[in-house]
C-alpha cells in the first residue's frame, strides 16, 4: 500500500476536524473522498501534505511514518498538494510557481523536462510563462497549481477541491487532466464536492461525514446505496 | 534662486546622500519584506559597525577597507545569533518592533559606555578626496558608498530573482505554509536571511562611520528617513530601496539648497505621504 492512514485524528486547537480515519491509497490508483461541507475533507488532505499536525494514529507513505517528519519534509517523501483555491504565489511569475513546485533536491535535476512536461500538458502557461501568476484566470491558475504539483515528481498528488470556482466545460478538462495524472503512474487523492465527478473518475472512495468515515468501496457499488443516492447524487 | 552650478552640486551630494540611506536601508527592507520582522535594530547594528570601524582604525590602525572584512563575517554570524532569539521567544511582525527597539537602546547605552556621548570624526586619507566633473565636485567615498549600494542591490535583486534560495524565500513571504508543502525550510532561510541582513548593516556602518559624524544618539536621525526610504521602495525590494534612497536623498539636497536646510527632515515624510495617497501605478 503507498499511503495508509490508520485511526487518524486531526484538530484544530482544541477542536476536532477528523476522528478515527482509516483510509488507503494504492499505486497508481485514484481514491475520492466525498462528503458535505464541513465534513473535514481539507483537514483531512491537509493534514496528509504536513500542514497540520496529526494528534493521534498513524500516516504512512510506503511505511515512513508522516507525522513524525517537519513540515518541509513530508513532500521529500514524494506527496504534492494541489491546495484548495489554489494558492499560488501570485507576485511570482508562472515559471516561478512551477520552479517552486520542482524546489525539491530530487526535482531539481530535472527542472528542463519537468517544464517542458508541464507545458506540454498546458500550452497556454507556456506562452505567460513570464506573467505574475495573480493575474491569470480561475483555470490557468489550476493549471498552474497542478503543474506546480506535477514539478515536484510526486508518487501521490493530493487534490483539494480542484473544480471549485470553475467554469464547467473546465471542470471536466480538470478530471481529464487527473484521469492523465493517473496514466503517468502517479496515484489521486481526491478530495470534491462535485461528487458526479469524483466518483466517475475514482477507483474507490470513501463518504466522510462530520470526520469519520461512514462508508467506503467501489464507486457503482456506494451510487447503489440509496442513502448516497439520495443525499449526493439528488435521485 | 540659487545658480545653477550650486543645483548641480546639490543634486549630486544628494544622490550621494541617498547612496547611504540605501544602503542602510537594504537590510530593513529586507527583513522587513521577506521576515515579517520590523528591526529597528538595524540601525542600531549599523552604528555599532560604524563605531568598530572607527576604533578598529583609530586605534588599531586597520585600514577601514580591511575593517569591514574583518566585521562583514562576525555581524552575519550576530544576525543569525539575533534571529534565534527571535524564534524562540516567537517573535512576530508587531512584537519584533517593540524587542529590537529594546535591542537599540541597550546598544546606544553600550556605545555611550565604551566611546562616550561625543561627537566623533573618523578622519582617513580619503576624506576630502573629491573628483572634479566640470563644474561639480564629486566625493570620493560617498561614490564609493552609491557604488556600493548599487553593487548590492543589485545582487539583492538578483539573488532573490535568479536562486532557488531567493524564491524560496519570495515564496515563503507571501504563502508559509505552502511554500513548506514543496520542500522549503523557511527555519534554516530565515536564519540565511538574517544573517545577510546584520551583514549589510556592517557595511552601511562602515561608509557611517567615513562620512558623517558619530554619536550613540545619532542611531535615531537616521531612523525616519530610512523608515521612509524602505517603504517608498517597497517592502522586500532591494533596487526599490535604492531608488527611493536616491529620491529622498537628492529631494532632501534640492530642499536645502532651494528652501532652507531647517526643510530637509519634512522632505522624506511629505514624499512618503504624498506616494501613499496618489498610489501611482509604477510604484
Amino acid at each position: 500500500m503507498l499511503l495508509e492512514l490508520r485511526d487518524l485524528h486531526v484538530a484544530y486547537g482544541d477542536a476536532p476536524a477528523v476522528w478515527d480515519v482509516s483510509l488507503d491509497v494504492d499505486a497508481g490508483e485514484i481514491v475520492s473522498v466525498i462528503g458535505p461541507n464541513g465534513a473535514g475533507k481539507t483537514t483531512l488532505i491537509n493534514a496528509v501534505a504536513g500542514l497540520l499536525r496529526i494528534r493521534r494514529g498513524s500516516a504512512r507513505l510506503d511505511g515512513v511514518e508522516l507525522g513524525r517528519l517537519r513540515p518541509h519534509q513530508v513532500c521529500e517523501q514524494g506527496i504534492a498538494l494541489v491546495p484548495e483555491g489554489r494558492r499560488l504565489f501570485t507576485r511570482m511569475s508562472v515559471e516561478e510557481n512551477l520552479e517552486i513546485g520542482g524546489y525539491r533536491p530530487a526535482a531539481r535535476a530535472s527542472r528542463d523536462a519537468s517544464l517542458a512536461r508541464v507545458y506540454d500538458l498546458f500550452p497556454v502557461l507556456r506562452e505567460k510563462r513570464l506573467q505574475d501568476a495573480g493575474l491569470l484566470s480561475g483555470g490557468q491558475q489550476q493549471m498552474v497549481a497542478i503543474g506546480r504539483a506535477l514539478m515536484a515528481k510526486p508518487r501521490i498528488m493530493l487534490f483539494d477541491e480542484p473544480s471549485l470556482g470553475l467554469a464547467p466545460a473546465i471542470v471536466d478538462d480538470m478530471f481529464d487532466i487527473i484521469a492523465s495524472v493517473r496514466a503517468e503512474g502517479v496515484a489521486v487523492l481526491l478530495v470534491e464536492q462535485n461528487v458526479g465527478k469524483a466518483l466517475e473518475v475514482a477507483d474507490r472512495a470513501y463518504v466522510l461525514e462530520q470526520g469519520r468515515i461512514v462508508a467506503s468501496g467501489k464507486p457503482d457499488a456506494l451510487t447503489k446505496q440509496p442513502r448516497i443516492r439520495e443525499v449526493y447524487l439528488g435521485v | 534662486m540659487p545658480s545653477l552650478t550650486l543645483l548641480g552640486q546639490s543634486l549630486i551630494s544628494g544622490v550621494m546622500l541617498g547612496g547611504l540611506y540605501a544602503l542602510v536601508a537594504l537590510g530593513l527592507s529586507l527583513s522587513w519584506g521577506l521576515l515579517r520582522l520590523v528591526n529597528l535594530g538595524h540601525f542600531a547594528l549599523a552604528f555599532l559597525g560604524a563605531y568598530l570601524v572607527y576604533h578598529l582604525g583609530t586605534v588599531w590602525h586597520v585600514d577601514p577597507w580591511w575593517a569591514v572584512l574583518i566585521i562583514v563575517p562576525v555581524f552575519f554570524v550576530f544576525g543569525m545569533l539575533q534571529h534565534w532569539v527571535f524564534v524562540v521567544f516567537r517573535v512576530t511582525e508587531l512584537t519584533s518592533l517593540l524587542v529590537t527597539f529594546g535591542i537599540s537602546v541597550i546598544v546606544e547605552s553600550i556605545l555611550q559606555w565604551i566611546w562616550t556621548a561625543d561627537f566623533r570624526r573618523y578622519e582617513t586619507h580619503y576624506a576630502g578626496v573629491s573628483l572634479k566633473v566640470g563644474p561639480f565636485y564629486v566625493p570620493w567615498l560617498e561614490l564609493v558608498a552609491l557604488i556600493v549600494a548599487v553593487g548590492l542591490a543589485w545582487a539583492s535583486w538578483a539573488w532573490l530573482r535568479w536562486t532557488y534560495v531567493g524564491k524560496a524565500l519570495r515564496a515563503t513571504a507571501e504563502d508559509a505554509d505552502i511554500a513548506a508543502a514543496f520542500g522549503i525550510n523557511h527555519r534554516l532561510l530565515s536564519f540565511l536571511l538574517s544573517g545577510v541582513c546584520a551583514a549589510y548593516a556592517a557595511v552601511a556602518g562602515a561608509f557611517i562611520a567615513l562620512v558623517s559624524t558619530l554619536a550613540p544618539s545619532q542611531i535615531w536621525a537616521w531612523l525616519g528617513v530610512v523608515f521612509a526610504v524602505v517603504i517608498i521602495g517597497r517592502l522586500g525590494n532591494p533596487v526599490g530601496a535604492l531608488l527611493a534612497g536616491i529620491l529622498i536623498g537628492a529631494a532632501e539636497s534640492l530642499a536645502m539648497a532651494v528652501i532652507s536646510p531647517a526643510w530637509a527632515p519634512v522632505v522624506s515624510f511629505t514624499i512618503l505621504i504624498v506616494l501613499l495617497l496618489w498610489q501611482p501605478k509604477w510604484l
